[in-house]
């Protein structure tokens, strides 16, 4: 047939090897060459030389050099496009092809998938919060230079402390690491001159070099300038926020006048948007000290800020702080010995406990990634061991292997595209969810999205799990010999018991895995419950709660007792209010105003300030410890006839009395304390119990309550004491506020309840992400073991059905199952176990009164991994000890 | 070199090229033979351009090509048309005629 004249069509989609660009220059040649040779035939047989008729031959054919060119060039686009079609026909096969195989088997196809959603999902969303919060710099921030300023006084409490300002104006004076320092007061204006009823703005009262040292410039508009921190004039600069929200960005405000407190500020400037610090403020003025304010040395309220000058390190800074603090200690020893400098580094300040956090569940979701993808891995290894004798078959039938390879590869590629495709949909619902339930003071929150760079990353490393696993077996199938493969039976070939072996050692690093994961959570659960287990001192329930700032439209204190009496008798006036008590500073507000200070005890020799004892003194009502239900230890508390014209007065907490007063009886000793007033000399007349007064693991601390009657502080927390739940009051409280005085600002309208809600949000936060990780760490592994004994029970089938027809019971076979799944359970528990006690130390800060090798956590943990391991076998099990042993035996 | 009135009106070569294959597979030394043969030499082409049009017309897709023996027993590379070829090669000669009689109709007036 070949050697018939004629060509050889292609026949369907029969293929052939496709020439390379070698073959087709030399096919060009070749028709060339067949053309010259026949016209030289045809001139020879009409008489010519051989010479004469090459030389015609070639004269009638033209420019052989561009005709070859351009032959080849045309030829080799039809050859390119020829492949590029076949090959995507072959793919579409493929897919085709990948698609009816899963649709074949849709459990291991929605295993696989969902294993693959959610270890690409939950990997997605919690690094891209992370990645969002912690891994990006600072906008408009130097955070090589900027830090924030603290004070320390490791003898009285640990941690930072507010900033006194006749502290901070000796550090500006004799710090040399730094080119412009500034403080900070906290602040609050009220909106007026507005529709409706003022708005609260917060604010900071800044000294002149804030700006400079935070780095921040206003535009458009300027700073204040150096008169203007003098003279006390009225100026303002605005937040973008503010600007954009009040005043619709107009750009003209920059030079008018706005409302504030019923008085008119000049807007000078509006700080740049998407400021990260200073954040959360949306008003700034100049400080104007108060006088005698710049010589306080003791209390501290203010928060600093310092820009260290170029080439300066953080340690460099601190050393000379070190420095200014020891000067000061001598200079000052009355007030100043044992007060240390801190400097903390502002993105550190910025982003603060999120970090561990963060970082803590960025390594859970690299575990419960191994273990999604020791899952993929698994199951794609089960599936290719299925196939092995059909493999071997189309192989012995000439399959092409890379034909096969490729099929394979794009069946591992579609189940692996189907997963991402999940995956990103749990990763969008993760971010969701993760916005939700976090902090409302996380840094950044709103700018959490979904990373293209992460979900390429996360779908990367499945991706190439799903096909190094199912390329594998394709690959041993190939190179086994063939007929040695077709001659083996479900018996299972050498190849699959090896992949035995790895699936098992998959599973076993799976159960280790999940293991620490699971500590992890559960040392964290145990932490919340023994929190909330802290007694508060107070009671929680149906307490309805707001604020007032009475100073400005109350200036004296007689109107502000006057007001804040009427107000608590409008509250009292509400159907359904029971007690109506208020304070300067409410356990668990934000705003608490009270103030740190040393005192002096009447019947005992005075000391020096520093050694001085000292306390946190916060101004009562009357009713206030009653509508609390902080309970009264000993003496009385206040009464109405503790008023101005009346003896001082003050009650103290258990603390104070322990640690001042240890071993006598406080009650009619006098002391004299000049927070929050003037220094005055006052009876103690009671002991109250100790509250909780920031959080719940927030520790006792010296307490002195003053009697509102004798001070008329003008910032004021209500609380009402309700007879049913609390947030329907609300509302109500508001209305009698704006009755009173409808210019009256109000803040923090809440309840106790969600007061103190909000102070676990971080702790809820960290413990729902690290708890749901866990979970589904923990049924990743599940799916693992019983992918694993399902698939070696079907392997043992023959051997099963010969003990049973040799006579083991149902009860044997099932305890034969469980038992092999517990020799995976063990070792995998040993390997997370150690895990555990090497990693969990990391959690460190996050725990409370819980160690990270609590030994009643690891006990459980363990305990429902090993429930877990044996239910996840114990399905297969049974299913294994139900078979008729005749029916397998006679199909085999 | 040629005389200019041998020369092929421009863009006739594709159509000379199809009408050739209509009826058979032939190789491009054939396809040369016929068209000088049914033009009795009086169109002389020149052999380079042939297969530059047949390659260009393959990659078209108007014809399709595949290697065979020719009838001295060599290796060929034959040509045939495709039926995208067969359609091409009716708009091409339905053009030529109406080119044709355009061109009469200026030169011949009275003919209709």
């Amino acid at each position: 047939m070949s050697d018939a004249p004629g060509p050889r069509w292609p026949r369907g989609s029969g293929r052939r090897v496709l020439p390379d660009a070698r073959r087709i220059r030399r096919d060009v040649e070749a028709e060339i060459e067949f053309h010259l040779g026949e016209r030289i035939r045809e001139l020879e047989a009409l008489g010519h030389s051989p010479q004469e008729s090459r030389a015609e031959a070639l004269r009638r054919f033209g420019d052989l050099a561009r005709t070859r060119a351009v032959c080849f060039e045309s030829d080799y686009r039809i050859h390119r496009r020829k492949k590029r079609r076949e090959l995507m026909a072959e793919l579409v096969q493929d897919i085709r092809v990948a698609v009816r195989q899963l649709r074949r088997r849709p459990g291991f196809a929605a295993i696989a998938i969902i294993t693959l959603a959610l270890g690409i999902g939950a990997n997605t969303a919690i690094f891209s919060a992370a990645d969002h919060v912690l891994l990006r710099p600072l906008v408009n921030v130097d955070a090589e230079r900027v830090v924030t300023l603290w004070e320390s006084n490791p003898a009285v409490i640990d941690g930072l402390l507010e900033v006194a300002p006749g502290n901070f104006v000796e550090w500006e004076r004799r710090a040399e690491a730094f080119t412009a320092m500034g403080l900070a007061e906290p602040y609050g204006f009220d909106l007026t001159g507005g529709d409706g009823p003022p708005a609260p703005a917060t604010a900071w009262l800044v000294t002149a070099g804030f700006f400079d040292a935070a780095g921040v410039r206003p535009n458009p508009g300027r700073g204040f300038l150096a008169e203007e921190y003098t003279s006390g004039e009225s100026v303002v600069v605005i937040s973008h926020r503010l600007w954009q929200s009040r005043y619709d960005g107009d750009p003209a405000l920059v030079g008018q006048a706005i409302e504030l407190d019923g008085s008119e500020y000049v807007v000078v400037g509006v700080l740049p948007a998407n400021l990260e610090y200073p954040a959360y403020r949306d008003v700034w003025a100049p400080k104007v000290y108060r006088p005698g304010e710049d010589q306080t040395r003791t209390s501290g309220y203010m928060v600093a800020v310092g820009r260290m000058r170029p080439g300066v390190e953080q340690a460099d800074a601190q050393r000379d702080l070190d420095r200014v603090a020891s000067a000061m200690a001598i200079d000052y020893p009355a007030t100043n010995v044992g007060t240390g400098i801190r400097l903390m580094g502002i993105e550190e300040h910025v982003l603060g406990d999120v970090r561990t956090a963060l970082l803590v569940l960025l390594g859970a979701v690299g575990l419960v990634l191994l273990v999604a993808c020791a899952n993929v891995a698994s199951l794609m290894l089960a599936r290719a061991m299925e196939r092995e004798r059909e493999l071997g078959v189309r192989v012995a039938l000439g399959a092409g292997r890379l034909r096969l390879l490729r099929q394979l590869g794009t069946e591992s590629g579609t189940l692996a595209v189907l997963g991402g495709a999940a995956g990103l949909v749990v990763a969008w619902a993760g971010v969701r969810a993760l916005v939700a339930l976090s902090p409302t003071d996380l840094p950044r929150l709103a700018a959490i999205g979904m990373d293209g760079r992460i979900v390429a990353f996360a779908a990367l490393i499945t991706l190439v799990t799903a096909l190094l696993f199912g390329l594998a077996p394709a690959l041993h199938a190939m190179r086994a010999e063939i007929r040695q493969t077709l001659a083996a039976t479900s018996h299972g070939s050498r190849g699959s018991r090896a992949s035995g072996r790895f699936r098992s050692a998959l599973v076993v690093g799976q159960i280790g895995l999940a293991l620490i994961l699971l500590i992890g959570a559960g040392l964290l659960g145990r932490s919340f419950l023994s929190l909330l287990d802290n007694e508060l001192g107070f009671e929680v329930e149906n307490r309805a709660t707001v604020q007032v700032f009475l100073w400005d439209r109350h200036p004296t204190v007689a109107q502000r007792i006057q007001q804040a009496e009427q107000i608590a008798a409008a509250f009292s006036a509400v159907p359904g209010v029971e007690g109506v008590g208020f304070t300067s500073a409410l356990p668990f507000h934000p705003t608490q105003i009270d103030a740190e200070a040393g005192f002096t005890i009447e019947s005992r020799p005075p000391l020096a300030d520093a050694q001085a004892p000292r306390a946190y003194t916060t101004i009562a009502s009357t009713d206030y410890f009653d509508v609390m239900s902080i309970r009264l230890e000993r003496g009385r508390l206040f009464t109405p006839a503790d008023r101005l014209d009346a003896p001082r007065v003050a009650v103290i907490n258990e603390t104070l009395a322990n640690r001042y007063f240890a071993g006598e009886d406080p009650v009619g000793e006098r002391i004299t304390v000049g927070a929050m007033d003037q220094p005055v000399t006052r009876e103690i007349v009671g002991v109250v119990a100790d509250v909780r007064p920031t959080a719940f693991d927030s520790d006792p601390r010296p307490e002195l309550y003053v009697p509102f009657a004798q001070n008329g502080t003008g910032g004021i927390t209500f609380v009402a004491r309700t007879r049913t739940d609390a947030a329907s009051f609300v509302p109500a409280l508001r209305d009698q506020v704006q009755t009173l005085d409808p210019e009256q600002a109000i803040y923090h309208a809440s309840t106790i309840e969600q007061l103190i809600g909000d102070t676990l949000v971080g702790r809820r936060f960290s413990l729902v992400l690290l708890g749901g990780l866990s979970v589904v760490g923990l049924l990743l592994a599940i799916v693992g073991i019983y992918g694993l004994m399902t698939f070696a029970t079907s392997q043992r089938r023959a051997e099963i059905a010969v003990r049973m027809a040799l006579g083991a019971r149902g009860g044997d076979v099932t305890g034969m199952i469980v038992g092999q799944a517990m020799r995976l359970a063990v070792p995998g528990i040993l390997i997370g176990v150690a895990g555990a006690l090497y990693l969990t130390r990391f959690l460190q800060s996050m725990l409370y009164d819980v160690r990270p090798t609590d030994f009643a956590t690891f006990a459980q943990i363990i305990a429902l991994m090993a429930l877990a391991a044996t239910a996840a076998a114990w399905v297969p099990a049974r299913r294994a000890a139900r078979t008729d042993p005749m029916k397998v035996l006679r199909q085999d | 070199m040629t005389d200019p009135t041998r020369q092929l009106v421009r863009g006739t070569l594709h159509v000379l090229i199809l009408r050739t294959l209509e009826s058979d597979a032939l190789h491009g030394y054939g396809i040369a033979s016929r068209i000088e043969e049914a033009t009795s030499g009086l169109v002389e082409l020149e052999d380079g351009a042939l297969y530059q049009a047949l390659h260009r017309m393959e990659e078209r897709g108007w014809v399709e090509s595949a290697w065979g023996h020719a009838e001295t027993g060599k290796r060929a590379r034959f040509y045939r048309l495709t039926a995208e070829g067969r359609r091409r090669l009716k708009v091409e000669t339905a053009s030529w005629w109406e080119y044709v009689e355009a061109v009469q109709r200026v030169l011949r007036p009275d003919v209709r």
